[in-house]
């Protein structure tokens, strides 16, 4: 206790009572029946991420105005935040929580300023020295087997990859046009990986001259040769030199610039790629007329790009099926049947059903057909095992034969950039367990981003730093009180007239206002942002502060247990448990 | 500078005048449109005061006993319940010693409801160590704020200011508004012995066992015996600047007259011209207007009185078993005194119903025609 002063006369005292001394020894904390402690949880946008990013963290750097250190937070899980902050289909930004309040961040839009942020700044990614004996093959150059070589990399072992055409990217160099993603973003994403030592062999089509089992140089080999063939309508005519595959005509427009085409074109699909022909085509001069089966709906490709499509003036026809193809002279005539929506399939999409005698056909000069990719199967090993379309694997991505991995659109039909960049990355880990002889489940399951799919290579290689209890947090956990209604920012586009003209790309990255603005509006779901209403609202001034920073311990000797700490933090960043006694 | 103004704009005027660092206030009729002015005032930068918003007035208060404690000016103004509200607040800012002003508009306390006035809410924090300061006017009004801070200051108190709702509140007056240089002279800064200081913590208002609490009780009480003297020098130092002053008590009417009126607040004013008719028609009355209530002014009013033979009082209160709050603090005054004048306690005026001259002149000639009252409440214009 401290020191008492003794007054003998009124005439000695102060007018109020006032202590310099402490409470020390009256530890308050003995009252306590319930504990507030800091734990950080997961925010919904992580665990949505297939690639794994640590959104929230990322984000959080954005708006304390560390560019670089955003873009070094998502190069520790994905290098491709300038791919990905472009062509990503963000299912982030569908499951952020500010969404059920006003409008969901723009993670992509955020991403994408990060990277093009440390694409101005002068390299520093340097040669990582190998420092294992092991070489590693990894078959195809696209988003999986470059993400596998880059955690290889960063892993010390020696990575060949091997690509058979002339340039590395696979889909994301043939499939996707520039006007999407532009050739010197891809260029500058695939370079920083073959800086880091990785050796790369393009034109070398492994699995036709040199055999997949001929590597035996290497003690573990990747294949993520992706999905790459185009899946045929099985209509007659349509073996014709005249009709045109989806993804030859972006290939030829993406290695060579131009492509023989028809004045008006007919696209058979409504996925992504059938909205990508259907643009491109736009983009020659030409004119584009969509054909689904199904309707609007049902349509696998993203809205936002549909939307865009159709701004640009490429037409759109639903319920209709082709039947076949015939050729006089150079006009094509498809001969379609209207369909209508009938029970739901195994997709959950509801099923198109022919309407019959509604046959009708159109003329066109060209035909693309866009109905969907299938992977390429003749070069695999045998034994290696398939099912349905894709290659199958466990543990990670071991297949059937010794020391074979496989991952991306190879082995999963959820086709999509960010899946891929996954998929390489927990082979990496699959493959750095394998070649040590560890269980690669159980390091997996160790590194889920909340209760998974995606995983957390940081957490892989700094196990236990930046803990994040897996529970995801929910809207209904935060405390709204603290957050005020605010636009989201909207990456702007080029001018239509403009657009249609050239493949230069349509949106814009945002400025660096908007973009430190977009990221204020984070809730940081679960992850202490040192706010400080904790430290303002304790009513036992128990929230320790280091410096000007608070350090997010509890100062238990005097902190009663009341619980305000944990209602008033706005984004459920401390817990509360009964106290143990 | 002389502007037609309301008893709620005095109060602003005299609130920026004084050059108040922090404001606390929630919004209640009557009050309303002091709190309007003065935070229209302070966002449009005209006023360098920091203005917080509250939920409620044990907040503006709690807020404000704070912000005092830090060394700063401090206001406020509330009315009825929302003072009720602020009551436990009012014994923290008295006990620890702080000079917060603060008006309270008067009004009746519901149940029923009511929004006119009477002195009920502001006669029911008697008790708390504030000192109260009644006004007649707007003038008064003004002025009062002034001094109040100077005797806060000074005395280490509390005061509280009090003006009659829509009488005063709401209705216009000329007021002479002095200027911003003439009340800096008058009111200077002030020095708290004890304020927060980020380098030297210290804790206020601690635990303090029965061995000393006793004593911090007797100081309170030795700075509440010590206003008296202080008011009067702020009030002489008053006129003698402006040229006006109000003292504890005023009397008026006929000197040395058998028969005086007591009242407060806006009935003095009506008061005053049933006095002059009175003294005109050849009545030997005189009235006292009673301005500080607390202290009581026990010694000023005995002073006055001496030689009366009858004293009337006029309560615009009630306290409930009791009577009229101001006669029974003038009767409990009085018993240890030589001269103890038959004391008349009216009741009258509860829940804003006026007090007309009529009334007045009644009570008078009931004093005048009584040798004592038929009973200990003498209630002036009830129905019957």
């Amino acid at each position: 206790m401290s020191k008492q002063i003794q007054f003998h006369s009124v005439s000695e005292m102060p007018d109020i009572s006032v202590s310099r001394g402490h409470m020390d020894w009256n530890k308050t904390g003995t009252w306590r029946t319930q504990r507030p402690f800091y734990e950080d949880k997961t925010p919904p946008c992580n665990v949505a991420c297939p690639a794994g990013n640590d959104i929230v963290a990322f984000v959080q750097k954005i708006s304390q105005g560390h560019f670089e250190g955003a873009w070094n937070l998502i190069k520790e899980e994905n290098p491709f935040p300038g791919i990905c902050g472009r062509v990503c289909f963000h299912p982030c930004e569908t499951q952020c929580n500010r969404g059920s309040y006003d409008e969901s961040i723009a993670i992509h839009a955020l991403e994408r300023y990060a990277a093009d942020f440390a694409s101005q700044l002068p390299k520093k990614t340097g040669k990582i020295s190998p420092q294992s004996q092991e070489k590693i093959a990894i078959i195809g150059s696209g988003p999986a087997g470059m993400s596998c070589a880059y955690h290889l990399a960063k892993l010390h072992y020696n990575v060949t990859v091997f690509e058979s055409s002339p340039l590395t990217g696979g889909m994301l160099r043939m499939g996707i046009p520039s006007y999407r993603l532009p050739k010197d973003v891809l260029d500058r994403e695939m370079s920083d990986i073959e800086a880091l030592g990785v050796e790369i062999h393009t034109g070398v089509p492994v699995g036709q001259g040199i055999k997949i089992e001929k590597l035996k140089d290497y003690q573990a080999i990747f294949i993520a040769t992706g999905a790459h063939r185009s899946r045929i309508l099985n209509i007659p005519g349509e073996k014709s030199r005249s009709v045109l595959s989806g993804l030859d005509l972006l290939r030829r427009i993406n290695l060579d610039g131009k492509v023989k085409i028809g004045e008006r074109v007919a696209v058979i699909g409504g996925g992504n790629t059938a909205i990508d022909v259907a643009r491109s085509i736009i983009r020659l001069g030409k004119k584009a007329t969509i054909l689904y089966r199904r309707s609007k709906e049902e349509m696998p490709a993203f809205e936002e790009e549909m939307l865009e499509a159709l701004e640009e003036g490429v037409k759109i026809r639903y319920l209709v099926a082709p039947l076949r193809i015939q050729q006089r002279e150079n006009l094509k005539r498809l001969e379609c049947l209207r369909m209508a929506l009938g029970e739901k399939d195994e997709s959950g999409r509801r099923k198109p059903v022919p309407i019959p005698n509604s046959n009708f056909f159109i003329n066109a000069d060209s035909l693309v057909v866009a109905a969907g990719e299938e992977i390429e199967t003749s070069f695999l090993p045998r034994g290696i095992g398939k099912k349905e379309g894709i290659l199958l694997t466990r543990d990670g991505g071991r297949t059937a034969l010794e020391g074979i991995f496989a991952g991306g659109d190879l082995t999963s039909n959820q086709r999509t950039v960010a899946h891929a960049i996954g998929s390489g990355k927990k082979v990496a880990m699959a493959i750095d367990c394998y070649l040590k002889g560890n269980d690669s489940e159980e390091a997996i399951r160790r590194i889920l981003v909340g209760n998974g799919p995606s995983l957390s290579i940081f957490r892989y290689l700094h196990p236990g730093e930046r803990f994040r209890n897996p529970h995801v947090v929910n809207f209904e956990e935060l405390n709204m009180d603290y957050f005020e209604p605010a636009k989201r920012e909207r990456e702007s586009k080029g001018r239509l007239k403009e657009r249609i003209k050239r493949f230069t790309e349509v949106t814009s990255t945002l400025t660096e206002n908007a973009a430190s603005r977009e990221a204020e509006r984070c809730f940081s779901c679960g992850t202490c942002n040192e706010c400080e209403n904790c430290y303002i609202f304790c009513p036992d001034a128990s929230i320790l502060k280091k410096g000007e920073k608070i350090s997010q311990q509890v100062d238990y000797d005097f902190c009663k247990g009341c619980g305000i700490c944990f209602v008033e933090c706005p984004r459920r960043a401390i817990s509360l448990e009964e106290e143990a006694r | 500078m002389k502007k037609v103004i309301t008893g709620n704009q005095a109060v602003a005027y005299g609130v920026i005048l004084s050059r108040v660092d922090v404001i606390s206030a929630y919004p209640i009729t009557p009050q309303t449109t002091i709190v309007e002015e003065l935070s229209e005032l302070v966002a449009s930068g005209r006023m360098r005061t920091k203005f917080l918003k509250v939920e409620s007035e044990h907040s503006a208060m709690a807020a404000l006993i704070g912000a005092s404690t830090g060394g700063v000016r401090c206001f406020t103004a509330t009315s009825s319940h929302g003072l009720a509200y602020m009551h436990e607040m009012l014994h923290w800012a008295s006990g620890a010693r702080l000079p917060i002003v603060m008006v309270n508009v008067n009004r009746a306390v519901g149940p029923p409801w009511n929004i006119w006035s009477d002195q009920s809410d502001s006669l029911s924090q008697r008790d708390t160590g504030w000192i109260q300061l009644y006004c007649e006017n707007n003038q008064e009004v003004l002025d009062t704020i002034l001094q109040a801070f100077r005797i806060a200051e000074t005395a280490k108190l509390p005061v509280m200011v009090v003006l009659d709702a829509f009488v005063l509140s709401h209705t216009s007056e000329a007021v002479q508004i002095p200027t911003m240089e003439e009340v800096d002279q008058f009111l200077p800064p002030y020095l708290l012995e004890y304020t927060i200081d980020t380098q030297e913590p210290m804790a206020f208002s601690v635990i303090t066992t029965p061995e000393y609490f006793f004593e911090f009780r007797y100081k309170i009480q030795k700075a509440m015996e010590q206003v008296p003297e202080i008011a009067k020098k702020v009030d002489d130092e008053f006129r003698s600047r402006f040229g006006r002053g109000y003292g504890a008590i005023e009397t008026y009417g006929k000197e040395g007259a058998e028969v005086l009126l007591m009242t407060s607040g806006t009935v003095t004013s009506t008061s005053r011209i049933v006095i002059q008719k009175l003294v005109r028609e050849g009545y030997s009355v005189a009235g006292i207007k009673v301005k500080r209530f607390r202290p009581f002014p026990s010694e000023e009013i005995y002073e006055a009185i001496r030689g009366a033979r009858k004293l009337a009082v006029i309560d615009r209160n009630l306290s409930a078993g009791v009577g009229g709050i101001f006669a029974q603090e003038l009767r409990a005054s009085l018993y240890s005194r030589e001269e103890r004048p038959q004391v008349y306690g009216f009741v009258s005026g509860l829940g804003g119903r006026d007090i007309t001259p009529d009334l007045i002149e009644e009570a008078i000639q009931y004093t005048v025609e009584h040798s004592r009252p038929e009973e200990e409440i003498l209630w002036l214009g009830l129905k019957k």
